[in-house]
């Protein structure tokens, strides 16, 4: 298992912790310039921290408390650079066989590549091979080091679409062929869901939330993580205890906005202001007004036609809050909805997660 | 034609060279990838010998290497070693005054390979001086190649500072730029001609040469 818990004020200010156990594939997301790359090159050795510990194992790479800070060539490390840093002057073979120690490299490298769907370009130099090709390469020769731990840098940044889709499916099939911990660094979401069995949401250097994706996604813990897993409808409120156990009352928006019926955890005082959320699954739209809690008659504001799903623009007729949502183009063509024609919305209360307003610090 | 004073200028465009090639093959390595603020210093001081008449080159080895002072009298008790007027001396001066000729595009071919390059090397196993002499050397090559071929060009022209530091003493330290001026003073020119169109041929060759590996460089393959 990869630990990792370390600090650091500059060039890159850092406080992050997380762990990675083997088999796991654990998605570093965050914006550009958030440390995710930093925090790689902390494992890899390539940089060190001024606090902390980063462990394999056993095994100590870095503790600053200690005094340990092992070189890169001591940690077992699969490092698969951004921009990939093949050696420009070597062929696949030698590219991938200088990183393996065994007896028969040569025969070692082969196989890594043959494995990786390489057969008949080992005598290709990197600037013979096509992007993914690269990639690939860059992937042999990390896993010809024999790591302990595995790190990927954006692998699939600089490759084209059809590529990336291919190069996604044989991740996959790496991640369940290889039990070794896997630590992607990306900025998109989107990757990170599809591949991670965990997200570790990384700003400005700090690690703010980890779970599953799902956990990650639908109960974001504070509002930033809110904004960076690029969750639309977020929005402020107060919360209120109710009478009824169990349930408690949410204002939406300002001083006389709708009030909605939510689950009370006890864990939000009275009349605390609060960010909260709610996952485009857990609204459904509807033309007449339905049963249950939590609706809102509301008027479709905009629509924005995207191919065959439509980016939809709700307005509420109560306080003027605007709610997103994706729907299909065929229910606007049928008429089914119009652009200024009046809905309603419902809310599912199990899908509204509310947050605490605090600020973006974590807790020390 | 002076052969005596044509295989002395050869010998001392090598032996430039060589003696040369490791040092300025650190200096540069460290110049393309230190963060030192003692950095912009020595690269000015470096370039000094392009800018500087040959003559304060030379006066200043004269006056610094010299049997009366301290550093020359020194080197003349303790090691029998003679800098002024002696092909020792004339080495000396050479390889100081070939140091931007070297250092200059090895410095460039070290600061084109990507730090990440390097990095892969480390990560991939490979100690410092592994991935000098498997990954930077290899990339760095055609800047070799370069240094040597401009270092020996330029010694086998150079007039000025081997003129006042080494004099001119056939055998000893009389070049074939001495022996062209040597000439051109007796009115011998048909001497002076031939020893000139071997200077221009051989510098020819190894400008040429540097051109031609320049072509053949693997971090421009894009």
């Amino acid at each position: 298992m990869l630990s990792v818990e370390i600090e650091q004020a500059a060039p890159v200010p850092l406080h992050a912790k997380f762990d990675c156990r083997p088999g796991e594939l654990v998605a570093l997301v965050g914006p550009s310039g958030s440390g995710k790359s930093t925090l790689l090159r902390c494992i890899a050795g390539l940089a060190h921290p001024s606090r902390g510990r980063i462990g394999c194992g056993d095994r100590a790479w870095f503790d600053a408390a200690a005094g340990v800070r092992l070189p890169p060539q001591q940690r077992r490390v699969g490092l698969v650079f951004q921009h990939y840093a093949l050696f420009p002057h070597l062929d696949a073979l030698h590219n991938v066989a200088l990183a393996s120690s065994r007896p028969d490299a040569a025969g070692h490298a082969a196989q890594l590549l043959d494995r990786l769907g390489l057969q008949g370009l080992s005598g290709r130099r990197p600037s013979q091979l096509s992007g993914g090709q690269q990639q690939r390469v860059a992937l042999a020769r990390a896993l010809a080091r024999e790591p302990e731990v595995l790190l990927l840098d954006e692998p699939f940044s600089a490759v084209d679409q059809p590529a990336r889709h291919a190069l996604y499916r044989e991740l996959a099939e790496l991640h369940r062929g290889v039990p070794l911990p896997i630590v992607l660094v990306t900025h998109d979401l989107d990757e990170a869901r599809r591949l991670a069995d965990r997200l570790v949401i990384v700003d400005r250097g700090l690690t703010l939330q980890q779970g599953t994706p799902a956990q990650v996604l639908s109960q974001p813990r504070n509002a930033r993580v809110a904004e960076l897993v690029g969750i639309q409808n977020h929005f402020e409120g107060v919360f209120r205890h109710g009478d009824e156990p169990g349930w408690g009352r949410l204002q939406w928006g300002a001083a006389g906005g709708p009030q909605l019926r939510v689950r009370d955890k006890r864990r939000i005082e009275h009349e605390a202001a609060v960010s909260w959320v709610i996952p485009a699954e857990h609204i459904s739209v509807h033309r007449a007004p339905p049963e249950g809690p939590n609706v809102q008659r509301a008027r479709l504001a905009e629509a924005l036609v995207l191919g065959d799903i439509a980016l939809c623009r709700f307005e509420l007729a109560d306080g003027g809050a605007t709610v997103q949502l994706h729907q299909t183009t065929a229910q606007l063509q049928r008429g089914e909805l119009v652009v200024g024609g009046e809905v309603y919305l419902q809310l599912d209360p199990a899908g509204l997660h509310i947050m605490p307003r605090r600020g973006l610090q974590p807790p020390h | 034609m002076d052969t005596a004073a044509a295989a002395l200028s050869l010998k001392l465009a090598a032996l430039t060279a060589l003696v040369l090639l490791p040092l300025a093959m650190w200096l540069a390595r460290w110049l393309a990838t230190s963060a030192s603020r003692a950095r912009p210093l020595i690269e000015a001081a470096l370039l000094l010998p392009l800018l500087l008449p040959p003559t304060v080159i030379g006066f200043y080895l004269l006056t610094g290497l010299g049997g009366a002072s301290p550093v020359g009298a020194w080197l003349a008790d303790h090691a029998g070693l003679r800098l002024v007027f002696s092909f020792e001396g004339l080495l000396f001066a050479s390889v100081l005054i070939n140091l931007p000729f070297m250092v200059q595009p090895l410095q460039r071919s070290f600061a084109a390979i990507p730090g990440s390059v390097r990095e892969a090397a480390w990560v991939s196993g490979l100690s410092t001086w592994r991935t000098f002499c498997r990954i930077e050397l290899p990339l760095a090559w055609p800047g070799v190649l370069a240094g040597v071929a401009l270092t020996f060009a330029h010694t086998l022209g150079e007039f000025g500072v081997v003129l006042m530091v080494g004099g001119n003493i056939a055998g000893q330290t009389r070049t074939l730029s001495i022996a062209i001026y040597d000439r051109v003073q007796a009115f011998d020119n048909a001497a002076a001609a031939q020893m000139s169109l071997l200077l221009v041929a051989l510098s020819l060759l190894a400008l040429g040469l540097v051109f031609a590996l320049n072509r053949r460089n693997p971090l421009q393959e894009r």
